[in-house]
């Protein structure tokens, strides 16, 4: 949408000219409203676990700017000639549960006839002007922090193919469906320079745009990256999705690997998630604090993955 | 042989149909088609987990993807003597494709006879690092190939470096060692004993 002409004021603080999780609009001196849509079609089989995925991947963008939500929309796109409308009820149920354990009300939504079932919502959250978290804005010595372990893409694409058991299904689903809010809100105790969550791009495409433009370089430490134990077993089966080799072939010019890293895990780093974990940069004594506490919340892989470091700039290094 | 045609399949169909067919009866070989570069990488990692040898080609209608599971065993990749005294680790980084300074037909001789002569070292020889001009006695054309070749046949580490083959546009070319980024050349040096600077 390069060629459009986007209108906007002086109120905007997050828009189109920095694309960011959400946009962020300041309605007072103390008040900003954050914003944001997202919605699928079906990742996994169980309606009511759709739902579920699908409210918990939309909150998450306001979660990752630092605000907190507050109201919902749902937006449905539904076969009905060719499904039971009682499918829509269970996935809007799912859905509803989430954003009640989220404390967010319902206040809407729409919904068109469509070949192809679709499913999301529309989440509005309120934060201070000054707290507003984004992308950019990492500072050399940051420590990177991932609150959720990378591998939904492989896996969901295993349990497509009929190749991983219903335990494993059963595991990355409750893993989809947790509410990034817990992280959050032990995040916004510190001061914490920028944040993201962890969607389709995949770790290393998310972490490039955090470092496009930022005149700094990443490292990252490859033992400590959480990754789901079976992500190993299915990616060395031929079960990554196109998506990862897709983000990888669009972000390789960033990433140098070192030559001893297994392929797999590299390719595990481009994997797209759903649902993933918050990606968070502060200073290394307040992350080291940030780990104990996230942990102490039950956010066991929680795990310092990396660091700014000032160069070479704009090249992510993983070891 | 069995064939598989899984052209305008996404993953992970292509894979699902080569496991199926290896799984209804024991192949001995099979050959995949697939029309995308993700699709060829996860069928080819699907057959190694099963033990399949795997031979790559490409044309205009995609990749073919060959798996053969009775091969002969490879024969084990010659060891390295291990001397009596604790072994050096030299490293020799090549910056240009000419040897010294002055005139360039001379210097041109000399990386070749250089290069020959530089199994001399022996086992003491642990990488030989190609960057900047350097990277040109790696691809089609250099006299020193052949040479080159025997040298990563008896077990030594070329590395050559990435973004320079990108900077003269011979990724494609390239015909010994392994694409190395700076990352790699300088944890490299600092392993080594000794780095031989040409």
């Amino acid at each position: 949408m390069c060629d459009l002409e986007i209108p906007t004021d002086e109120h905007v603080i997050v828009g189109m000219d920095s694309p960011d999780d959400a946009g962020v609009y300041q309605i007072a001196e103390d008040q900003a409203i954050v914003q944001t849509v997202d919605f699928f079609t079906p990742i996994v089989d169980d309606p009511y676990q759709f739902g579920q995925i699908a409210a918990a991947n939309a909150l998450s963008d306001i979660y990752a700017m630092g605000a907190v939500p507050k109201t919902a929309m749902n937006l449905v796109g539904f076969p009905l000639k060719q499904m039971d409308i009682s499918l829509l009820r269970q996935i809007i149920q799912g859905g509803l549960d989430k954003l009640k354990e989220a404390d967010v009300v319902l206040v809407g939504g729409h919904s068109v006839e469509d070949n192809e079932l679709k499913y999301g919502l529309s989440v509005t959250g309120f934060v201070h002007p000054d707290r507003v978290l984004t992308k950019k804005n990492i500072r050399v010595g940051d420590r990177l922090v991932l609150t959720k372990p990378l591998g939904t893409g492989v896996i969901n694409t295993a349990i497509k193919g009929g190749v991983a058991p219903a335990d494993v299904a059963e595991r990355v689903t409750r893993q989809m469906v947790a509410l990034n809010r817990d992280a959050a809100e032990v995040m916004n105790q510190y001061s914490v320079h920028a944040c993201t969550d962890i969607t389709g791009f995949g770790l290393l495409g998310h972490l490039a745009e955090m470092v496009v433009g930022s005149g700094c370089g990443l490292r990252l430490n490859a033992d400590t990256i959480p990754i789901l134990p079976e992500a190993i077993e299915y990616a060395a089966m031929g079960m990554l999705p196109a998506g990862a080799f897709k983000n990888k072939e669009f972000r390789q010019s960033m990433v140098e690997f070192s030559s001893s890293l297994n392929p797999l895990i590299q390719d595990l780093l481009f994997d797209p998630q759903t649902s993933g974990g918050l990606l968070i940069c502060l200073e290394r004594a307040a992350a080291e604090q940030l780990i104990d506490k996230l942990n102490q919340k039950g956010i066991d892989p929680a795990a310092i993955i990396g660091e700014v470091v000032p160069a070479p700039p704009e090249i992510i290094r993983v070891q | 042989m069995k064939e598989i045609d899984a052209r305008g399949l996404a993953c992970p169909a292509p894979v699902l149909q080569a496991k199926d067919a290896i799984e209804a009866q024991q192949l001995n070989a099979v050959r995949v088609v697939v029309d995308n570069a993700a699709a060829q990488q996860n069928v080819q990692r699907f057959l190694e987990s099963q033990g399949y040898e795997i031979t790559l080609d490409a044309n205009i209608d995609g990749y073919i993807i060959v798996g053969r599971c009775n091969a002969a065993v490879r024969a084990e990749p010659q060891v390295a003597p291990v001397t009596e005294a604790a072994q050096v680790k030299i490293m020799v980084m090549i910056t240009t494709d000419r040897f010294g300074y002055g005139d360039d037909a001379l210097g041109l001789k000399l990386m070749v006879n250089f290069i020959r002569t530089l199994n001399e070292m022996g086992p003491d020889l642990w990488r030989l690092v190609l960057v900047n001009n350097g990277v040109k006695l790696t691809v089609d054309g250099s006299e020193v190939l052949p040479e080159l070749k025997q040298l990563q046949d008896t077990g030594l580490h070329i590395l050559v470096c990435g973004t320079c083959l990108t900077h003269f546009n011979l990724l494609e070319q390239k015909q010994v060692g392994e694409t190395t980024n700076m990352l790699d050349i300088v944890t490299a040096m600092q392993l080594a004993d000794k780095v031989i600077n040409v």
